[in-house]
């Protein structure tokens, strides 16, 4: 069997779909906004120009789906203070270095000496903690649960006195509840992200349309799997039969990924998690158990209260996580906030909302 | 981070561990988190070193076939 990857760039298989995807808004009738909460499905749609591909009446908006740009200043803040107050080592994601905290980035910090390193994977941090044996380790842990799986599993069978882990992460299908409940913004069907779902499987979203009436389709990554993700998505409009569509069926089960989702109820319990400058969304998060609190950087140092700024002045960040606010609507964008200084997080990261509006505006233009 | 990227099992080492293909490279990954068990010339996702998900090569035929019946319809 060849790669099975390519079918899903097929040009002939994409046009077809546009024209399905055409024809099923005509019968609708009215605009419709969908919303995704992935960051690879913002990267990926926006690579593939798939917002000038599909008729404008159709709006794709970004949520709350990038690690990086819903962190908290107030995580950047904690872990700095343990890295201050005990020379611990911080290592973490590249894309964290420089996500604004409250008054630097890690990137910042880095500068005036603190010791940051950036590694792959949570397994590479274990074994800086390893060559290290007398200086603290903390592996700054963010994700959703693709990202919680693999800390978890690190977590289960990883016992070293100088090394712990900061738990940023946090969970997608309590978010999306969130924002179905939230009257501020209006959009009118999910596309549910493929790789968390891999994970977590298309059962954890049944209470989207079981509950509020709204629909779901599980889509993959590549143009004919996010194509068919919203064709799915219309044609549950048009019929007024919400339901969870999966349409990344080749990776994603209804029941997910069972060894995975055994470490995630192992090593982690449900929390509140604080969004970037969203507030504490409750049950969204996921700290490290107590029967690990060994392992729990949060447990391990007594970290005080610290002032918290998540926004800085000017800031649409969190009305952009939402899809409430595109950032051509923030006065700073392109101004004093540029991928080269981003002042929020939303323009850091490569899949941030605003990084890749700058990005590809840039190309355009 | 959170890219999850297709591969093609290449080897199988111990302890858990494989040789995948990512578009021509060669790499380590861990399988503890899978339940199925892996072939070489599986395709599987990786994600920061481990394998998330296996292809599940007969839905993927499967998907051939749906596109037919929604290309015709
Ligand atoms: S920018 Fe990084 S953290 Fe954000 S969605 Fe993309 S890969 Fe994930
Ligand atoms: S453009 Fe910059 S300042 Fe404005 S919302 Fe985006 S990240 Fe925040």
């Amino acid at each position: 069997m060849s790669d099975p990857t390519e079918r899903y760039r097929s040009k002939h298989v994409t046009e077809i779909l546009l024209k399905k995807i055409n024809k099923e808004i005509g019968q609708i009738g009215n605009p419709v906004r969908l919303m995704h909460v992935c960051g690879t499905h913002e990267h990926d749609l926006v690579k593939a120009g798939l917002r000038s591909l599909i008729p404008k009446e159709v709006e794709l908006i970004a949520g709350p789906g990038c690690p990086v740009c819903v962190c908290s200043a107030q995580d950047i803040d904690e872990v700095l203070w343990v890295a201050d107050t005990h020379g611990a080592i911080i290592t973490t994601f590249g894309d964290m270095m420089r996500v604004p905290g409250s008054t630097e980035s890690l990137y910042q910090a880095k500068g005036r000496g603190v010791d940051i390193r950036v590694v792959y994977s949570v397994s590479d941090a274990i074994k800086i903690a390893e060559k290290n044996p007398k200086t603290d380790i903390i592996f700054f842990s963010v994700g959703f649960e693709t990202t919680s799986s693999i800390t978890a599993a690190e977590v289960i069978r990883t016992s070293i006195p100088n090394f712990s882990i900061y738990s940023s992460h946090k969970l997608i299908p309590p978010a999306m509840e969130l924002l179905m409940q939230r009257d501020d913004i209006e959009f009118h069907g999910f596309l549910a992200p493929g790789h968390v779902s891999t994970i977590i499987g298309s059962k954890p979203y049944d209470f989207v349309p079981e509950k509020y009436n709204f629909p779901v389709a599980v889509a993959g990554f590549e143009p004919v799997d996010i194509l068919l993700g919203i064709y799915s998505l219309l044609k549950q409009i048009r019929e007024n039969k919400p339901k969870v569509d999966n349409v990344y069926k080749r990776y994603v089960k209804e029941e997910g990924n069972l060894a995975a989702i055994r470490a995630l109820d192992d090593a982690f319990v449900i929390s509140d998690a604080r969004w970037r400058g969203l507030g504490v969304w409750p049950k969204t998060g996921h700290e490290i158990s107590k029967k690990y609190a060994h392992i729990d950087a949060k447990k391990k140092y007594t970290i005080p209260d610290l002032p918290l700024t998540d926004l800085h002045k000017g800031c649409l960040c969190d009305e952009i996580l939402i899809g409430k606010t595109k950032p051509s609507e923030c006065k700073l964008f392109m101004k004093s906030c540029r991928p080269d200084h981003p002042i929020g997080a939303c323009m850091v990261s490569h899949e941030g909302t605003c990084n890749v509006a700058a990005t590809y505006e840039e190309i355009d233009l | 981070m959170c890219l999850a990227i297709p591969a093609k099992v290449c080897e199988i080492l111990k302890n858990n561990r494989i040789i995948v293909d990512i578009t021509g490279v060669r790499r380590e990954a861990d399988i503890s988190l899978l339940e199925e068990t892996l072939e070489i010339e599986d395709y599987v996702l990786v994600h920061t070193g481990f394998v998330i998900s296996k292809l599940d090569k007969k839905q993927a035929k499967e998907d051939l076939k749906l596109w037919d019946e929604l290309l015709q319809a």
